[in-house]
């Protein structure tokens, strides 16, 4: 029997319970009427298929029931529920709420399997006579999704994880006893700070949007060899490939505009395990696409058209099971922990590749594979070569990526490279650079037969111009210092761009047909010259020109092997004590406090040879302290039209708990506690004009004056007190203070001032009115004292091309979809 | 022969080669001890020290970061990294480093946490929960 708790909330749970098991038969119903209505060889009753899109009507409706009730939940702080408690709290703004949503691995099947319902509502409308066998397809698929979320036990299995899991079933601990257990349960555990940026709002959308639409592609191939229709679906199947290619680059490349714009890495790509894996769909549905056009137009590479695409999907579930599985726990910082469904997700992967297999293998016979070999000269041979070099880029990032997968199966510990980055670039830097080349000369070509003179004239000389653009872009933007591979790429880059900017006029000239894919192909170029300059030149600014004050025995040993390569990349700047950083002079100006954030103003300044400033700007990078995640860092960036310049602060000085309690403390115990905070002062006897240096900067006495008052003490006419002006200036800024001696009776007083940004306090200590002389004492904070931060600043340049590549890129695709789908013609 | 098939075999060579580099480039999880006998970099499992300082001072390098590490057959190293203490360091339970010994420091140029806080905070917090309990 269960106990009564105090104050839950259990009717949105059991709501959204119900939804999940519902769309659970929803998708049931759906796959099996489908299924039926498929191999129903009356083909006037339709009565299977009604069935079928009422189940996938009922499933779609309980996915929005589910996420209804999850954001009730959510938006009503409701930490009772596991989810709730675990990625939001009551602090949240409402749209960080909605993006705690998907913040955990559930919210993520959620978000995939909204995305298939709305994709399959549109095939339902759209396929006509595919509807049934595709359908079968992306409902088995819901089906699967669906059984993720159930968070059922059956015989003492859990099968899937809910997001309405109660807190008390999730985590057990004595408190759960308790009636009222929830009057102390006050708020959740909140946000990492990392997510809570814009981006967190939109790049899972859209690329849960991607990684879902790669299932239509793939279900068309399925059904096509399923009801033995072994041409006809490759034309429909086009605009839904260029879509979920679309998308699924517009989300990765979103998530590395994240990690660029807001996340610490001081990159945009990291090579890691996870990233890696949501690049795999892409590619191999890239080299998909281009064979599905090749058979189209000229009958051949149809088994790499069916292969490609059918793994298109299979690689959307591996990377699903990467990502979720827990198993790249020692490679990966960004994958989640297993939640009880590594089982489950490997068999999601076997059972649709399983089918696959099934199908290619018993259908291998009947398939339209041409006999006859593609011409030399052809377009179709050339296009077939660049998707299998895109698959075999894809398959050393699986197998590298997979290492811990391996490591797994065979029981073996094999660690991935040591120089991990560099392994990625340069391998994956020359498959870039064949497949560059591939989109330039291929366009030369036509299907069928080409004739070669004219092919060899036109490449060549591209290929020379290309050559002489090459050169001094490789020159000027320090290209030649790295891998050699590198210049190649940049040379295919520059190939590519100029033989499709050469196809994109001829578009605009007439041809608009052949617009898309060229532009689509600019872009790409683009995005690759800009990523390899970006990342390859990437040049360091916080380099002390000063020189680093060397650690005994450490720099010299380190000279000797490769690991100093790419550290000594933070640089100390004490406040308001500027220091030259290559091009800048850069200052710690100050900070400011707006929670949870704390800002901090580096001011950037540039001068010309006669020292006269011709630029001066302010970045504020931003920490977020706390006890739960400690110190988390986002960079702010200066962005120029051909360079950015990144800044993030990697190290502050230790939270000082005693910093007010100090000076409290000081004004209790008098002055002799403070004066540890300062060297031993130092005493200077001056005359009026006088000037006293000192470590930052000179202080001259302007006049001595008799106050009237001091602070809140009246002064009477007994009383002596005088008080010396001192402008002082520190650093070329200025400032004043006045320190005051004071007589009253017998008795001697002195008020000190301190000037905190110059870290001094000044003292009048004694008046000489034989010498007509004052004594000044100054006590100045040591260096270690005073407020610092540790940043690194970086240059990136040309990133811009990176990012317009994209967006052009995408322009691309769109075009050739307005294209591609205008060739279906109803069936 | 024809031309697929020798497209063929050049994808399959490809394919090898990329493996080849693979294995060749590929390191091992090692421990302190193995780090002493080699002069190459490898990769250490181990976890952090908590009762040993973290040493890092800004004024003197900006660029030296010191730790204790006992790698996972307890045999605790002295680990110099040159940069500056990663977020959640101190939080981690796990540290993948990879580096090489320089006489009887480990130098680490990658240090890789396994963060219980960051996706499963269940555990840290139910001491959190405990905490307020017990203070009822």
């Amino acid at each position: 029997m269960n106990k009564a708790f105090q104050g839950e909330h259990l009717l949105p749970g059991h709501l959204g319970q119900f939804f999940v098991i519902l769309s659970f038969g929803g998708a049931l119903l759906s796959t099996l009427s489908y299924y039926f209505a498929t191999t129903n060889k009356d083909a006037l009753d339709s009565s299977w298929q009604r069935m079928g899109r009422w189940g996938f009507y009922i499933n779609s409706l309980s996915i929005i029931g589910v996420c209804a009730s999850l954001f009730y939940i959510v938006y009503n702080h409701y930490f009772e529920y596991h989810y709730a408690w675990s990625y939001t709290s009551k602090e949240l703004p409402v749209y960080y709420l909605v993006s705690g949503f998907w913040n955990g691995q559930e919210g993520g099947f959620l978000l995939w399997t909204f995305w298939q319902a709305v994709l399959g509502n549109i095939l339902i409308w759209k396929a006509k006579s595919w509807e049934k066998p595709v359908m079968t397809v992306v409902a088995f698929s819901q089906l699967w999704l669906a059984s993720m979320l159930l968070g059922i036990e059956i015989f003492g299995a859990k099968i899937g994880s809910s997001p309405f899991l109660l807190l008390r079933k999730a985590i057990e601990a004595p408190i759960f006893s308790q009636p009222n257990y929830l009057s102390f349960i006050k708020d959740g555990q909140g946000m990492n700070p990392l997510l809570q940026n814009y981006w967190m709002v939109i790049h899972p959308p859209t690329l849960f949007l991607g990684l879902a639409s790669v299932v239509v592609p793939f279900a068309y191939a399925f059904a096509g060899l399923w009801r033995k229709r072994y041409k006809e679906w490759i034309t429909p199947a086009i605009p839904y490939a260029l879509f979920a290619c679309m998308i699924l680059g517009t989300g990765v490349v979103m998530g590395s505009l994240w990690a660029y714009e807001s996340l610490n890495f001081g990159g945009f790509w990291a090579w890691d395990p996870v990233e890696n894996a949501s690049i795999f769909p892409w590619l191999i549905l890239v080299g998909g696409l281009h064979v599905l056009i090749v058979y189209k137009n000229s009958g051949h590479s149809y088994f790499t058209a069916v292969f490609l695409v059918l793994a298109s999907f299979i690689m959307v579930l591996y990377q699903s099971f990467l990502a979720r599985s827990g198993i790249l726990g020692e490679t990966s910082v960004h994958s989640f922990v297993d939640n009880g469904l590594f089982w489950h997700l490997v068999a999601f992967i076997l059972v649709f590749l399983g089918l696959a297999i099934y199908l290619v293998v018993t259908r291998y016979k009947e398939m339209p594979i041409s006999k006859k070999d593609e011409e030399t000269y052809s377009r179709e041979f050339w296009m077939f070569v660049g998707a299998i070099f895109l698959g075999l880029s894809c398959f050393h990032l699986v197998l590298v990526t997979s290492i811990p997968v391996w490591n797994r199966i065979f029981g073996t510990k094999v660690a991935p490279p040591t120089d991990l980055v560099s392994h990625y670039n340069i391998i994956q830097a020359s498959f870039a650079m064949v497949i560059t080349v591939l989109t330039g000369f291929s366009q030369f070509l036509k299907y069928k037969k080409t004739d070669t003179t004219k092919f060899f004239i036109s490449t060549l000389v591209y290929l020379a111009v290309a050559l002489l653009i090459t050169v001094p872009v490789v020159y000027f933007s320090g290209l030649y210092k790295l891998h050699f591979v590198f210049q190649l790429v940049m040379l295919g880059c520059v190939y590519t761009l100029l033989v499709n900017g050469k196809i994109l006029i001829d578009a605009l000239k007439g041809k608009f047909k052949l617009a898309g894919s060229a532009v689509a192909h600019v872009g790409f170029g683009l995005m690759l010259a800009g990523a390899i300059i970006a990342a390859g030149t990437r040049g360091l600014v916080s380099v002390n020109e000063s020189g680093t004050v060397a650690i005994a025995g450490f720099d010299k040993s380190a000279q000797g092997n490769k690991i100093s390569g790419d550290s000594h990349e933070n640089m100390m700047i004490y406040k308001n004590e500027p220091v030259k950083m290559g091009p800048y002079v850069v200052t710690y100006a100050g900070d400011s406090t707006s929670l949870p954030d704390h800002f901090y103003k580096i001011d950037y300044r540039r001068y010309d040879d006669k020292g006269k400033m011709i630029e001066s700007f302010e970045l504020k990078p931003k920490v977020q302290l706390s006890d739960k995640m400690g110190m988390t860092s986002s960079p702010d960036t200066k962005h120029y039209l051909t360079h950015d310049l990144y800044t993030h602060i990697t190290a502050l000085p230790q939270p000082k708990e005693p910093a007010s309690a100090d000076g409290q403390a000081a004004a209790a115990h008098g002055d002799e506690n403070d004066d540890k905070n300062y060297d031993p002062p130092i005493s200077h006897e001056i005359a009026i004009g006088d000037t006293i240096r000192f470590r930052e900067g000179y202080m001259v006495l302007r006049a001595l004056k008799k106050e009237t008052a001091i602070q809140n003490i009246p002064i009477t006419d007994s009383d002596v007190a005088i008080g010396a002006k001192i402008d002082i200036v520190s650093n070329n800024k200025n400032y004043s203070a006045e320190p005051v001696y004071m007589i009253r009776g017998k008795n001697v007083f002195d008020f000190s001032r301190t000037v905190d940004e110059a870290g001094l306090k000044l003292r009048l200590t004694k008046i000489i009115p034989e010498k007509n002389k004052v004594e000044i004492t100054v006590y100045q904070q040591p260096e270690n004292k005073k407020p610092w931060v540790v940043m690194r600043a970086l240059d990136f340049p040309f990133i811009n091309l990176l990012w317009s590549g994209t967006l052009i890129m995408i322009l691309g695709f769109l075009l050739s979809i307005f294209r591609r789908n205008k060739e279906i013609k109803p069936v | 022969m024809k031309k697929s098939s020798i497209f063929g075999l050049i994808v399959i060579g490809i394919a090898i080669a990329v493996i080849v580099v693979i294995y060749a480039g590929a390191s091992t999880y090692g421990s302190f001890t193995d780090a002493r006998k080699t002069e190459s970099v490898l990769r250490v499992v181990g976890h952090l020290d908590k009762q040993k300082e973290l040493y890092y001072d800004a004024a003197k390098d900006a660029n030296y970061f010191s730790f204790y590490v006992k790698d996972s057959k307890g045999e605790e190293c002295k680990v110099v990294f040159m940069g500056t203490e990663p977020q959640d360091f101190q939080k981690s339970e796990q540290i993948v480093l990879t580096g090489q010994m320089v006489g009887s420091e480990f130098h680490a140029s990658e240090i890789l946490m396994k963060c219980p806080s960051k996706y499963t905070k269940d555990k840290l917090d139910v001491t959190d929960v405990r905490a307020k309990s017990a203070s009822i």
